[in-house]
């Protein structure tokens, strides 16, 4: 099982690595996104007192930006959006690089190649188990690099960030690619065209980004979209990293790391289940 | 359990796809170790299907089949160590080398990384692809593709080969020199099972041939006892206006010839074509006769008698995967 999963693994990177402009592009896209957005959405700035504001005592003043700060502090858990956004933008990024696994999966169906897999002497686990790895590995060796951008661009981790702070973001964010992976591997495995992964691509990592904290804080959001968002994966890895990343308070660490993994537990076994349901009843 | 008779053997096959399709309806047949075995058929007679099945793919609806001994549904893990497939569909990886595509066979098939590395250079040699190995596969011509499928299924040294269609889309050349390999395993001793709807294939290649038509096995034996069948050879009779035919066939009938009509055609079964053409021509000197052929015994005839049809390309692609194959056939 390891060594047939580990063979196939070998190839799906090494075709990764093959295709150049990919590799640039879906390592420019985040990094676009926290340089741009980011960058262009200076909360600090835009809460400041408003200039016309003359006369004012500069005692008063202070007030008011201690007020701001103290705002920003309590949402973001930083004062300095980029920082925020820029933690979020990896655990993003992750659900981004999932749907990779469903649009391998359709192109090896179609072409042929899936059922020359399909008559090897493996275990037909081991075809599955290569496309969420390989997620993995993408997110794994994509999050290092956006991560050395970010602070490129400057972004501040927390005071004294240590190698657990790290490990744990890292492992977060590689549970939740593999969940979303494996959500595009079931639907790639049953459908016959890779249309339906970029339709569900659209569909999804949207909602999945904008209900989550990923981009925004919760508290700040209708009570209707608080729900969506503390039931949603992304919410859970995006507080559990800004945890360990920038510092930001997380309200119950074990309750989101318990949901966290148990989503990602079902999803991977669901996911694993019907697929090789659809290698074998044909 | 294991049994030792045929190299492969197919039991009342059956197969209904979900779509309702009914591919197989109990295709029977039993192949030796060592030989070559066609099964010989139009587009959608169901090969392709008995291929899939035989080669754990697809299961079957109904009956049974063993390859190697073992059953192909119980056993698949098995069958799938002793046999090399070569499908239909290219499924060669254009993204990947050649040296790669072949590897990972070899790897997924449990050698060791040397032993991989050893049999995918010997094998690509013997494909000739050695100077190619370090290419990406779309860069291959269309012969040279079909080469590679074969190094691919050949890499664990299986053997049992399915051969679907292995020279559809190719020149004559690269068709020339496919047969030569084919007949160079069959001398290393690989039982191999090909599918075609050539019919010069079939005849070229093989040690005995089944011809299968919706879903079913018409006939089968050697090519020559195929051909001893018809008992002799044709002459193919087309009038200029199809009102004539029944004309036609009744003056023949009536000096004592088997005759029969066909697709627009007069045919005539005669022992030898030479002794009977003089006789014949003179007896529609006064018909208007718009071509006549003679045919000596080919399997086309075989499957012209046994099915009243003619054995031609009918079958809906999927058009996706059809782009693909005839843009990479085409280079």
């Amino acid at each position: 099982m390891m060594r047939a999963t580990l063979v196939l693994l070998v190839r799906e990177l090494k075709k990764w690595f093959g295709r150049k402009p990919v590799l640039v592009m879906s390592l420019l896209t985040p990094v676009l996104w926290i340089a741009l957005f980011g960058k262009s959405l200076n909360l600090t700035n835009m809460l400041m007192p408003p200039g016309s504001l003359e006369g004012i005592s500069p005692e008063m003043m202070k007030i008011l930006e201690e007020m701001v700060t103290a705002r920003l502090i309590e949402l973001f858990g930083t004062t300095d959006y980029f920082t925020y956004i820029s933690s979020g933008m990896l655990v993003v990024f992750a659900v981004f690089q999932g749907m990779f696994s469903g649009i391998s999966i359709i192109f090896d169906k179609r072409l042929g190649y899936m059922d020359r897999l399909l008559v090897a002497p493996i275990p037909r686990l081991s075809i599955w188990l290569s496309k969420i790895l390989a997620v993995a590995v993408r997110v794994t060796l994509l999050s290092l690099l956006l991560l050395a951008v970010s602070l490129l661009l400057g972004m501040n981790l927390k005071e004294g960030i240590g190698v657990i702070d790290l490990l744990a973001s890292w492992s977060y964010i590689v549970l939740l690619a593999m969940t979303i992976a494996s959500l595009y591997a079931l639907l790639s495995f049953y459908a016959d065209n890779q249309e339906i992964v970029f339709a569900a691509g659209n569909l999804l990592n949207l909602p999945l980004m904008f209900t989550s904290s990923a981009m925004f804080p919760v508290e700040q959001m209708p009570d209707w979209l608080q729900k969506l968002a503390s039931a949603n994966p992304v919410t859970f890895a995006a507080d559990l990293v800004r945890y360990h990343l920038i510092g930001r308070p997380v309200g119950d660490y074990t309750a989101e790391l318990v949901k966290l993994v148990v989503i990602a537990l079902v999803m991977l076994v669901v996911s694993g289940w019907a697929s090789l349901r659809w290698m074998n009843n044909r | 359990m294991r049994r030792e008779e045929c190299a492969v053997e197919a039991i009342k096959l059956e197969k209904t796809y979900k779509n309702g399709v009914k591919a197989l309806k109990g295709v029977s047949f039993c192949i030796r170790g060592g030989e070559i075995f066609s099964l010989l058929g139009p587009n959608g007679a169901g090969k392709t299907t008995t291929v899939k099945i035989l080669s754990t793919l697809i299961k079957p609806s109904g009956g049974t089949a063993y390859v190697g001994g073992y059953n192909v549904v119980e056993e698949s893990s098995k069958v799938r160590k002793i046999i090399g497939i070569v499908p239909q569909d290219l499924t060669a990886d254009d993204e990947m080398t050649g040296y790669d595509n072949v590897y990972v066979q070899a790897r997924l098939h449990g050698l060791s990384r040397n032993e991989a590395k050893k049999k995918t250079e010997e094998v690509l040699e013997f494909m000739g692809l050695l100077e190619a190995a370090n290419r990406k596969a779309r860069t291959y011509s269309g012969g040279m593709r079909k080469r590679l499928e074969i190094a691919m299924s050949l890499v664990h040294s299986p053997q049992i080969l399915f051969l679907d269609e292995p020279t559809l889309g190719l020149d004559v050349q690269s068709r020339r020199h496919l047969w030569d390999l084919i007949r160079k395993l069959k001398r290393e001793g690989t039982t191999i099972l090909l599918t075609t709807h050539y019919m010069e294939e079939a005849d070229a290649l093989s040690d005995r041939i089944a011809i299968i038509d919706l879903g079913k096995v018409a006939a089968l034996g050697s090519p020559e006892e195929l051909k001893a069948r018809l008992g002799g050879d044709r002459i193919y009779i087309k009038p200029s206006l199809n009102q004539d035919l029944t004309s036609i066939k009744e003056k023949l009938e009536s000096k004592g010839y088997e005759v029969s009509i066909l697709n627009g055609e007069v045919i005539v079964k005669v022992k030898k074509a030479e002794d009977s053409l003089f006789d014949i021509i003179n007896l529609l000197r006064n018909s208007k006769i718009s071509s006549l052929r003679i045919s000596k015994p080919n399997l086309e005839d075989v499957f012209l008698e046994l099915t009243g049809r003619k054995l031609r390309d009918e079958e809906p692609l999927d058009s996706f995967r059809y782009r693909i194959h005839s843009m990479r056939v085409r280079r």
